[in-house]
């Protein structure tokens, strides 16, 4: 048979990241809310935590963890903030092609600063044109003699302000079929972020704009191979992006239950704190369930991406699910919170708002069922 | 008197050469078990120039002090004051210790009783003989009340809080034996104070206050916690608090009510996000009025106060401390 | 180098043990499976012997009697950055009261070795009777300072602490080795890294039974303990009325309002 339970390991590092979020990251929250700006406090904490090492190996400065724990960390970081699990999950976007794809000297000039948080990253696929479908990206980039030039635009890009090392994909101006990832840093020329996005819900992390002109960028700062780019982003967005959702959306769900029972067991109708009332218990047997089921799926998907395998479709099965889940979590959290849901004192209304940004994030719901769909037929 | 039993003993503390009240209200309770045992009530008594309290051990029900009267003991000495207490109970064989709760008892009760092998029972709240003569020491666990007994090693030892027990009404017509002991010289001195700082308390001092507002953990932060110091600034009340909000960090460690913390017995307690467990209740010595705010219904609370309040401390008390400030105004305007 | 131990205790945790209950009919407890967790006050004494080990060259051992679930505590101490556990775990070792936990502690602390400063939380969360501290040092033959809420002077063989008093301190000199149980106040413990979490995979927890332990039987555990529970009894009857008031917030605050001016408070 399957075992289902965490090791005593794992278990500790569920401790230490739920101490993490509760003790450094909860108290940010409202100051998130209101600027909807990314917390520098809150970043250097994760940064001190050593939230952005977890995959990195151990030789690059970082733990060695596998995605099991990513998701764990993700997830209890969610509990408290969608925003800062949604900034953590795109780390490890910027983070991933590095670890797999680098060379020895990109992965010795990067990923030390990137696990200790000294450096930001992110990936930038999106394009107005193109997103969860690669191809159909607009930026370009051009072979001069050693170097890239690389102009166009992308959007929607989680940490777009804050990252200074990002992936990049482009495609051959002459070759519509080759694509190219490139590392860039702050210290190159041609690139900057533009506009900001305000976004509905996880206030506090940064979505926004890139713009590139004429950026120069070596061959060093290339990804896998020259033409091969698409396999690159792929698997940085299949697999850890995916899964990086998955965890948003189990916190996200966990804290809509927890708020829920809080408040049924607090508010007072008929005599009796609004638990009592079936009504109210079937909706929390309704949050838990989606809650357990979520919980199996994603880490059943880590655990296949732990061993080596492919795990993009089972991450999309579970992205489907939990982005979904907890779209429904959040309505019946505002639902039995009442009138109560619908002020902004109560964090339910927040969990409403975050959670139809997590939705679309890394490829809406309708997008996971063409995946889905489409490994079904196969 | 009779000599079945040797005699019950109480450790008596002063400081600046008043007695502490605790020493007093135990004299009582060892007189109250010396009159069922049919022997003797004896004190130890250390300091410096205290002859005066050492009579009023004896007023209080004391028949004999061994009194250490010395400049190096006028301030708590763990080296000897333990070796002085272990010395004189080798040579007596007395039959019970009580040492009250302080701050000097909580560390000298244990180098006694470790030292004399024999057991410890802290924070007691009653004392009663058995049928066959044996101390059950009581404390307040898990909802209830638990007998603690030494059955077979002696002394039998235990503390108990300030407050807890009566302090007995002076007798200036008592007399009694003061035993003047020798100091010892022959001690390792690996630990000594070297002094005790005490500064006069800061507001209103929960032991004679008339209102106290108490918190505990339903609080939920530091924000919740203030509101309840609020409650008890409009009300001129004392800030007590349950065991949980100091490990949280928001009260005092002075603050705490109950077992291991102060015996209270104000007018009116109102208890603000606390569940009622055992070890805070038993520190609310017969409050006259009592009230309690908490949101869940089924704590334990709800069945030991006059008037219960099912809400979210955090939403009730602003509305409370908004609804109190209006009618003192409203009053004042009348006025 | 300077050894220190830390005595920790695996408790039930404290924000659930409110639900530890005494059945009425068989006056034995019931747990409701609440689970075992540091003792908060334990937390402090790790902190204070990692920041001790942050200026000095020093070996934290961690040290716990207590159930084999009891490890759980003790690995997540080697996590926060002891080097070395022991658990001293042994079915004699049950229902032991302070002065056998003391006598057992100590007993470890002797085969452990080598010890320059011993650090306990000043009591436990389920048992509060600050007495295993003081007691350990009795039995190992060593000073106490309790109740410490500062390490003022820590350079050499002689150190000075603050010890809390009730409303100011007591200034204490200590050679060392020595035992001492820390409050609140000394420090703010630091939470699990994941990066500690990892190295604590390198480190052991010695088990020691009774025989290992090599202490008769007679003198831990239930056995060992002088003072024994005799009875357990159910709360007794409130004799309050107790009287709930109901209806809208504004409609409880004003009763309550009336009922405190009728108490004589506003």
């Amino acid at each position: 048979m399957i075992d289902f339970t965490f090791t005593e390991e794992q278990e500790m590092f569920r401790k230490a990241a739920r101490e993490f979020a509760e003790t450094q990251v909860a108290s940010y929250v409202d100051e998130m809310e209101k600027t909807g700006e990314v917390s520098d406090a809150v970043v250097k904490a994760l940064g001190e935590a050593e939230m952005m090492a977890i995959t990195i190996p151990e030789e690059y400065g970082g733990l060695g963890l596998g995605y099991t724990e990513r998701l764990i960390a993700v997830e209890e970081i969610s509990r408290v903030s969608v925003a800062t699990g949604m900034m953590l999950q795109v780390f490890a976007l910027g983070i991933e092609p590095i670890v797999k794809f680098g060379s020895e000297e990109l992965k010795k000039k990067y990923l030390p600063g990137l696990a200790r948080g000294e450096r930001l990253s992110t990936t930038a696929v999106t394009e107005a044109t193109g997103g969860s479908d690669p191809t159909g990206i607009r930026s370009s980039y051009k072979k001069e003699g050693d170097d890239f030039i690389l102009n166009g635009r992308k959007c929607f890009i989680t940490n777009s302000h804050i990252a200074d090392t990002i992936t990049v994909l482009a495609k051959d101006e002459e070759n519509p079929k080759a694509f190219c990832a490139f590392v860039l840093d702050k210290d190159m020329d041609g690139w900057k972020a533009t506009h900001k996005e305000h976004k509905v819900g996880m206030r506090g992390c940064n979505t926004g704009e890139l713009a590139f002109e004429n950026c120069r960028i070596p061959a060093t700062q290339m990804l896998g191979e020259e033409g091969k780019g698409l396999r690159v982003t792929m698997a940085a967005i299949g697999d850890v992006g995916r899964g990086g959702m998955v965890g948003v959306a189990l916190g996200l769900q966990t804290a809509c239950l927890e708020e829920s029972i809080k408040f049924a067991n607090e508010r007072i109708l008929y005599g009796k704190p609004i638990a009592a009332l079936q009504t109210i218990q079937n909706k929390l047997a309704d949050l838990k369930i989606d809650l357990e089921a979520g919980q199996l799926l994603g880490y059943r998907a880590a655990a296949i991406q732990d061993k080596g395998q492919r795990s993009s479709n089972e991450f999309a099965v579970a992205k489907y699910y939990t982005t979904e889940a907890c779209q429904r979590a959040a309505k019946m959290a505002v639902d039995i919170h009442g009138g109560y849901g619908c002020m902004e004192e109560y964090a339910v209304s927040r969990f409403l708002r975050d959670s139809y940004v997590v939705g679309p994030s890394a490829g809406t719901s309708d997008i996971m069922k063409v995946i889905i769909g489409r490994w079904v037929l196969s | 008197m009779g000599t079945d039993h040797r005699a019950v003993w109480v450790i008596a503390e002063q400081i600046n050469c008043h007695l502490q009240s605790v020493s007093l209200q135990l004299i009582g309770q060892a007189r109250k078990l010396a009159d069922q045992l049919g022997t003797l009530v004896e004190a130890i008594l250390l300091g410096d120039k205290i002859e005066q309290p050492a009579r009023q051990l004896i007023a209080a029900g004391a028949d004999r002090v061994y009194l250490g009267n010395a400049p190096e003991l006028e301030v708590y000495q763990p080296e000897l004051y333990t070796q002085i207490a272990v010395n004189l109970a080798s040579e007596q064989q007395p039959e019970i210790i009580l040492i009250g709760s302080t701050d000097m008892g909580r560390e000298l009760a244990p180098l006694v009783a470790a030292h004399l092998k024999t057991g410890l029972t802290a924070h007691c709240i009653d004392f009663v003989l058995d049928k066959e003569l044996i101390l059950e020491q009581r404390i307040p666990a898990y909802g209830g009340l638990l007998s603690i007994v030494c059955p077979e090693k002696r002394p039998q030892m235990a503390t108990a809080a300030k407050g807890v027990f009566a302090t007995p009404e002076p007798d200036d017509s008592r007399t009694g034996e003061i035993v003047l002991i020798d100091i010892p010289t022959d001690l390792p001195g690996r630990v000594k104070t070297l002094e005790i700082i005490r500064e006069e308390p800061q507001g209103v001092p929960l032991e004679t206050a008339s209102t106290i507002v108490a918190g505990g953990a339903g609080a939920g932060d530091i924000d919740g916690w203030k509101d309840i110091c609020e409650l008890a600034a409009v009300l001129n009340a004392a800030l007590g608090s349950t065991r949980p909000a100091v490990d949280e960090g928001w009260a005092e460690l002075e603050t705490m009510i109950g077992q291991s913390g102060k015996m209270v017995s104000p007018e009116v307690y109102i208890g603000v996000g606390l569940s009622g467990e055992q070890q805070h209740m038993v520190g609310i010595v017969g409050a006259r009025v009592m009230v309690a705010i908490n949101n869940d219904d089924k704590s334990p609370i709800f069945e030991q106060v006059d008037y219960g309040i099912v809400d979210d401390c955090r939403k009730f008390l602003p509305a409370l401390i908004e609804q109190i400030k209006q009618y003192e105004e409203k009053k004042n305007t009348c006025e | 180098m300077l050894n220190i131990v830390v005595c920790v205790k695996a408790v039930p945790d404290p924000k659930e043990a409110c639900n530890i209950k005494i059945d009425p009919d068989t006056k034995t407890l019931l747990r409701c499976d609440v689970p075992l967790v540091l003792n908060p006050l334990d937390k402090h004494a790790m902190e204070a012997a990692l920041q001790l080990k942050a200026q000095f060259e020093a070996r934290i051992s961690v040290l716990s009697m207590g159930p084999p679930e009891a490890g759980n505590i003790v690995k997540e101490c080697l996590a926060l950055g002891a080097d070395q556990g022991y658990l001293l775990s042994d079915p004699a070792f049950g229902g032991a009261d302070a002065y056998a936990t003391a006598f057992t502690l100590a007993k470890g602390i002797r085969k452990i070795g080598s010890f320059d400063v011993i650090f306990c939380g000043m009591a436990s969360s389920d048992g509060s009777t600050e007495w295993v501290g003081p007691e350990i040092a009795t039995f190992l033959g060593l000073p106490v300072v309790t109740l410490v809420k500062k390490i003022v002077e820590c350079k050499g063989a002689s150190w000075i602490v603050k010890a809390s008093v009730e409303n100011g301190y007591r200034l204490a000199q200590v050679k060392l080795p020595a035992v001492f149980t820390v409050t609140r106040e000394l420090n703010t413990p630091r939470t699990l890294s994941f990066s500690g979490i990892i190295k604590a995979r390198k480190k052991d927890i010695d088990h020691w039974s009774l025989d290992e332990l090599g202490v008769s039987s007679e003198s831990v555990g239930l056995k060992g303990s002088p003072t024994i529970v005799s009875e357990l009894n159910a709360q007794e009857e409130n004799k309050r009325q107790v009287e709930i008031l109901t209806g809208t917030r504004e409609e409880k605050t004003d009763m309550l309002v009336q009922k405190l001016v009728e108490a004589g408070v506003i």
